[in-house]
């Protein structure tokens, strides 16, 4: 009888603290899965992994930390293989064409502030952006700048040093921002800026 | 601080990542310094963008999902409560295994009780109230309701009876049938009713040794015969009547019961 009470407390507590988060961790299997249905089926997974381990879960601890754990873990073992096979191509099509606009833009150099012309990007254009971040920096962006986690956290999440979380978040947010860049840069009647100049200039100093 | 490490602080700085000591030497150095003044600026409203629009374009977790979720928790649920039924299933199995065990080892251990106060009976040699019949004789003189069970007189070839009385083993009214062998050895059998069924014998014969003696008992329904002699553990196998159902290996049995 113990058994069954505790049973139904262990399920009550557990939808307690995650409930909270599935927002968050659909959200970010969005960005993980680039895809509604692969993001349902792994926050699924992670969730019902998470829900089987719950006992294994260290009460007092980071649960959202934990169930973000079970997420990337869940999504670098069953999904990131398909997804990197399908979307290798996609990818390296993409980067092409991010390489060209840079390279017709680079030559040019306008007068116009670069943050009043990427306040024009459009949050799809944000997500897309972060989308096309390779898997590794994609996931530090994600869950430092989407989920807000401290490196500290992220670092545990995805079992790597916090040197590691620092190098990645650091060249992760200067690609996305090279990527925004060619969105806005796209944008029709704007003039290229500076920043890729500035950036070339620091990336040799 | 060389602006070179501009970019080793940069973000550190702006996600309140740095230690105090450091957080206050790169704001003194930004105090003096334009460019990572200009870059510092520059980066926090750009992260400040990146994260307003990404809070914005965040889509919400499907109600389909959340619905299958708490279904999913239910049915996982419902899962370990029957799984936990069944270990407490397992666990009564397990106890009735034990006791099962229990009561093997009980009935084991009652044969032996039986079986050794069989061969302290033998031992006494108690005087016969019928003294050298013929086994038919002998038969007829137990079966008119002197026992509550029948007997039957096995038939040796190389032993004849010396005779037989009633005689209890432990707490069971049982007939005693003595035979003498070859060499003046005496044997002397005791078939006593077990219907309880707490001696464990079956027909298979078992041979157990006691006080010097070599016995074998076995079993016809609820009939236990043990005979108890001198004989070394093969002899004693072979005086084993066969049964009238047939065993799965035939045994060499120099011994009939009547036609």
């Amino acid at each position: 009888m113990l058994g069954l009470k505790s049973n139904a407390q262990m399920k009550a507590e557990f939808e307690q603290l995650a409930m909270p988060c599935l927002d968050g961790l659909y959200a970010s299997a969005l960005r993980l899965t680039h895809s509604d249905r692969d993001a349902e089926d792994l926050v699924q997974d992670a969730f019902m992994r998470a829900y089987r381990f719950f006992d294994k879960f260290e009460r007092g601890t980071n649960f959202r930390a934990w169930l973000f754990k079970i997420l990337t873990n869940t999504f670098i073992n069953k999904y990131r293989r398909q997804v990197k096979e399908r979307s290798f191509s996609e990818g390296s099509e993409r980067e092409s064409v991010t390489a060209q606009l840079f390279s017709a833009d680079a030559t040019e150099t306008a007068a116009n502030p670069e943050d009043h012309l990427l306040d024009r990007l459009l949050s799809e254009e944000v997500l897309q952006a972060i989308d096309r971040l390779p898997i590794d920096f994609r996931m530090v962006v994600i869950l430092a700048d989407l989920q807000e986690f401290s490196y500290r956290e992220i670092a545990e999440i995805l079992d790597v040093p916090v040197g590691t979380v620092m190098s990645r978040l650091f060249r992760g947010r200067k690609l996305l921002q090279k990527h925004l860049q060619a969105y806005a840069n796209a944008t029709p009647n704007e003039g290229p800026i500076d920043l890729t100049e500035y950036r070339s200039r620091k990336n040799l100093g | 601080m060389p602006c070179r490490q501009l970019d080793n602080h940069l973000y550190p700085y702006l996600d309140g990542e740095l230690v105090e000591g450091d957080r206050v030497e790169f704001e003194s150095h930004l105090a003096s310094c334009e460019g990572c003044r200009a870059e510092v600026d520059r980066e926090s409203k750009m992260l400040l963008l990146i994260r307003t629009r990404a809070r914005q374009g965040a889509v919400a977790a499907p109600e389909s999902l959340r619905a299958k979720l708490t279904e999913q928790l239910q049915g996982e649920t419902k899962r370990r409560r029957y799984s936990a039924v069944s270990k407490l299933a397992a666990a009564a199995a397990g106890l009735a295994v034990c006791t099962v065990a229990a009561h093997t080892g009980w009935r084991s251990y009652q044969r032996k009780l039986y079986v050794e106060d069989a061969v302290n009976r033998h031992a006494r040699a108690y005087p016969l109230e019928i003294e050298k019949p013929s086994a038919e004789q002998l038969e007829a003189w137990f079966n008119d309701g002197k026992l509550d069970h029948r007997v039957a007189v096995p038939r040796y070839q190389n032993a004849g009876l010396t005779g037989g009385r009633l005689i209890n083993v432990r707490d069971r009214p049982a007939a005693y049938i003595r035979f003498a062998a070859e060499g003046n050895r005496r044997l002397g059998l005791f078939v006593y009713s077990d219907k309880p069924g707490d001696v464990d014998v079956t027909t298979e014969p078992s041979v157990d040794r006691s006080n010097g003696f070599n016995t074998v008992t076995w079993r016809d329904g609820d009939v236990v015969y043990t005979l108890v002699s001198d004989l070394n553990d093969d002899d004693i196998r072979q005086m084993v009547p066969p049964l009238q159902a047939p065993r799965s290996a035939p045994m060499l049995v120099p011994a009939s019961y009547p036609h």
